[in-house]
C-alpha cells in the first residue's frame, strides 16, 4: 500500500463522517418540521415561518398560534434534541473513559443517583435551584460508590456494569421508599420522575443547552486522549495521558450534564448506550467525529421518540426508549460474547 | 536531554503489594544510554514489573531517576515524551484502524485541541513501512493477528519518537523472521538514532547476538548486570535454576541451549 492509497483511505473516512453528517442533519430538520407543524393543532410550515419572524406585529405576536409554537412547541423541540445529545455525548465519553461499551449514564447508576438525589431534594422545595444541585450530588454518589465497588472488586468492564446494576436497584427502592415517606409531596415526585418533554419551557431547554455545550466542549478537548484510554491497558497512561485526572474531570463534567438533563425531564435511558454504538459501526471509534455526530443523532433519536410518544397518548418518553434500549443491550451483550 | 551517559540510575527501588511479598528487592543499577539492554530472568522474576517502574506508571519506594529526573516526580505528559512503551499483551476494546492506532503515539506531542499536521502523517507511515505493515493500516486492529498486532503496537513506538524505549517480550508471537527483523530494528535505533532501548526477552541467544548490556532478575533480585560479553554459563545456571550447554553457531559465536532435567 502507497501514501496514495493511504490518502484515499482517509478521504474516504472524511466523506463517511460527512455522508453521515449530513443525513443526520436532514432528518433533523425533517423531525423538526414534523414536531412543529403537527400536534392537537396543525399549522401550515408558511404559517410557522411567518409566526416565528422577528418583525410580527403586535397582534400576530401574541395570537394563539404564534404562543403555541414559541411556548410549547419550540421549547419542546430543542430540549429533546438537546437532552438526546447530552445522553448521548456522555455515553460515548464513558463508554471512551472506561473502555467499556456497555457504559452509559442508565447502567452505571448515574441516572438513577441523580433520581433519587432529584427525589431528597423535592421533599424540601420544587425549585431547580434545589431539584438540580441534588441531582447532581445523587449523581456523584451513586457514581462514586460504583466506582468505588468495581474498584475494590479488582474486577475490569463487567464489574463496573454489575455494580451499575446493583446501585440501580437500591436507588430505586430508595426513591420507592422516599414516595412511601412523601406524604403530600407524592404528587410532585411521581409526576417528575415519569419525565418527558410535555413540561419543558424556555428555561429548562436553555440549561440542558448550556450543560450539553460544557460536556461538548469538555469532551471534544479531551477527545484524543479518550482515544487513547478506550483502547484501555494503560494505553492512555503510556501516551502521556494523566489517566486519573482526565478521568475525574470528564466523570465530574458528564455527571453534570446528565443531573441537568435528569432534573428537568427525568430518567431516560439506553440512548447514550445506543447511539454512539451505532455510530462507530458507521464511521468508527474515533472520539472527535462520534462526539459531533453523537449529538446529532441523539437530537434526531430523542426528537423523533418525544414526537412518538406524544402521539402514543403523552407516554413517557423514557419508557418508550426503555423499550427500545433494553433488547438493544441484550443484542449488545450476545454480540460481545461471541467476539 | 543530559550530556553523561547514564540513562536510569536505580537506589534501592522496592515494589509490593504488601508487605509480606516483595516483587521487586532492593534494586540498584545504572542504565547506560544509547545502548539496548536485555532485561532476563525467569518467568514471573518481577522483568514486567521493572519495565513498568521504568515507565513511571507503578508506585514504587527507593529511588528511579531518568535523566536526574526522579520519575515519579515527572507528569505523565513529560513521561510520555521521554519513554516510549509496548506492553505484552494487546487486546483493543474498540474497532480503530491501525492508523489510528499508530496516529495515537503522536499524542504526548499535542496540545488540547492540536491537530495532526504532515509531518506527524509522515512519522506515521515512516513508522508503518519500518514495520512493513503498510498493508494493515486501514485495517481495524481486532481483525489483526497477534503477531501483527505486535507490530502495530512497536510502530505506535515510532511515532511517538521518544529517547527511550521500554519493550516487554516485544517478539513473542512473531515468527522467527520477523523476531529477527525487530531485533534488527531495535539495533538501528540504538546506533543510527541514539536511543535508549530496554527489552524484555527470554532468548538468551537473541540478547548475545542483539544487545549491549543484561540486566538479570531472579524473584525479584537483581543478581546480575553488566556488558552482554560478560554473561556466563555460572550466571545462566543460577539464574535458571537449570543447566546449560555451549555450543557454536555457524558464525563461531558462543550460544546457549537450557539443558531441562
Amino acid at each position: 500500500m502507497n501514501d496514495n492509497a493511504i490518502s484515499l483511505y482517509r478521504a474516504e473516512q472524511r466523506r463517511k463522517i460527512f455522508l453521515t453528517a449530513l443525513s443526520l442533519i436532514i432528518l433533523l430538520l425533517i423531525i423538526s418540521v414534523w414536531r412543529i407543524t403537527k400536534g392537537d393543532w396543525d399549522i401550515e410550515f408558511t404559517r410557522v415561518i411567518k409566526l416565528l419572524s422577528p418583525w410580527l406585529d403586535e397582534a400576530e405576536k401574541f395570537s394563539p398560534e404564534a404562543l403555541v409554537i414559541r411556548s410549547v412547541r419550540l421549547p419542546r423541540l430543542f430540549a429533546a434534541i438537546a437532552t438526546g445529545g447530552l445522553l448521548s455525548i456522555s455515553g460515548a465519553v464513558l463508554q471512551g473513559l472506561l473502555s467499556n461499551p456497555l457504559a452509559e449514564p442508565y447502567t452505571l447508576g448515574i441516572a438513577a443517583g441523580a433520581a433519587f438525589g432529584g427525589a431528597i431534594g423535592l421533599l424540601f422545595g420544587t425549585s431547580a435551584f434545589i431539584v438540580t444541585p441534588a441531582a447532581f450530588v445523587g449523581a456523584m454518589a451513586s457514581l462514586g460508590c460504583v466506582g468505588f465497588i468495581a474498584w475494590r472488586s479488582k474486577g475490569g468492564s463487567s464489574q463496573l456494569v454489575l455494580a451499575g446494576i446493583v446501585a440501580n436497584a437500591i436507588l430505586s427502592a430508595g426513591v420507592t421508599f422516599l414516595k412511601a415517606i412523601a406524604d403530600d409531596k407524592l404528587g410532585a415526585i411521581v409526576l417528575w420522575l415519569m419525565g418527558g418533554f410535555s413540561g419543558a419551557n424556555f428555561n429548562s431547554a436553555c440549561a440542558v443547552w448550556g450543560a450539553l455545550i460544557l460536556v461538548l466542549i469538555f469532551a471534544f478537548a479531551y477527545a484524543p486522549m479518550l482515544d487513547a484510554m478506550s483502547l484501555g491497558q494503560e494505553r492512555g497512561a503510556f501516551l502521556g495521558v494523566d489517566e486519573t485526572r482526565v478521568r475525574i474531570i470528564l466523570l465530574i463534567i458528564t455527571s453534570l450534564g446528565v443531573a441537568a438533563a435528569v432534573s428537568s425531564f427525568g430518567i431516560i435511558g439506553f440512548v447514550g448506550l445506543v447511539v454512539p454504538h451505532l455510530l462507530r459501526i458507521f464511521t468508527g471509534p474515533a472520539h472527535r467525529p462520534l462526539l459531533l455526530l453523537s449529538f446529532l443523532a441523539g437530537g434526531v433519536l430523542l426528537a423523533g421518540a418525544d414526537g412518538a410518544a406524544q402521539n402514543l397518548g403523552e407516554l413517557p418518553v423514557g419508557v418508550l426508549t426503555a423499550l427500545i434500549g433494553g433488547p438493544f443491550f441484550c443484542w449488545l451483550l450476545i454480540r460481545r460474547g461471541k467476539n | 536531554m543530559s550530556e553523561n551517559n547514564i540513562c536510569f540510575e536505580i537506589n534501592n527501588l522496592e515494589f509490593g503489594y504488601n508487605n509480606r511479598k516483595k516483587i521487586l528487592k532492593n534494586i540498584n543499577a545504572e542504565i547506560n544510554s544509547r545502548a539496548l539492554i536485555s532485561l532476563i530472568g525467569p518467568n514471573g522474576s518481577g522483568k514486567s514489573t521493572l519495565l513498568r517502574t521504568l515507565s513511571g506508571i507503578q508506585a514504587y519506594t527507593g529511588s528511579v531517576k531518568i535523566n536526574n529526573f526522579e520519575v515519579k516526580n515527572l507528569s505523565r505528559k513529560n513521561i510520555g515524551a521521554l519513554i516510549g512503551v509496548v506492553p505484552q499483551n494487546f487486546r483493543p476494546a474498540y474497532p480503530f484502524s491501525v492508523w489510528e492506532v499508530i496516529a495515537m503515539g503522536r499524542l504526548p506531542h499535542k496540545n488540547l485541541f492540536d491537530r495532526m499536521k504532515s509531518d506527524d502523517e509522515n512519522l506515521i507511515i515512516n513508522a508503518a513501512k519500518r514495520l512493513e505493515i503498510e498493508h494493515l493500516l486501514t485495517r481495524n486492529i481486532m481483525s489483526l493477528s497477534g503477531g501483527e498486532a505486535q507490530r502495530v503496537l512497536i510502530a505506535c513506538v515510532l511515532a511517538q519518537d521518544p529517547p527511550v524505549l521500554l519493550l516487554d517480550e516485544p517478539t513473542s508471537a512473531l515468527d522467527p523472521n520477523q523476531a529477527a527483523k525487530v531485533f534488527k530494528l531495535l539495533r538501528e535505533l540504538v546506533k543510527l538514532e541514539h536511543k535508549t532501548v530496554i527489552v524484555v526477552v527470554h532468548d538468551i541467544n537473541t540478547s548475545l547476538e542483539f544487545s549491549d548490556y543484561y540486566l538479570a532478575l531472579k524473584s525479584g533480585e537483581l543478581i546480575s548486570q553488566g556488558e552482554i560479553k560478560n554473561l556466563d554459563l555460572n550466571i545462566l545456571r543460577n539464574l535458571y535454576n537449570s543447566d546449560f550447554e555451549a555450543y557454536h553457531n555457524e558464525r563461531g559465536d558462543v550460544m546457549w541451549r537450557a539443558l531441562a532435567e
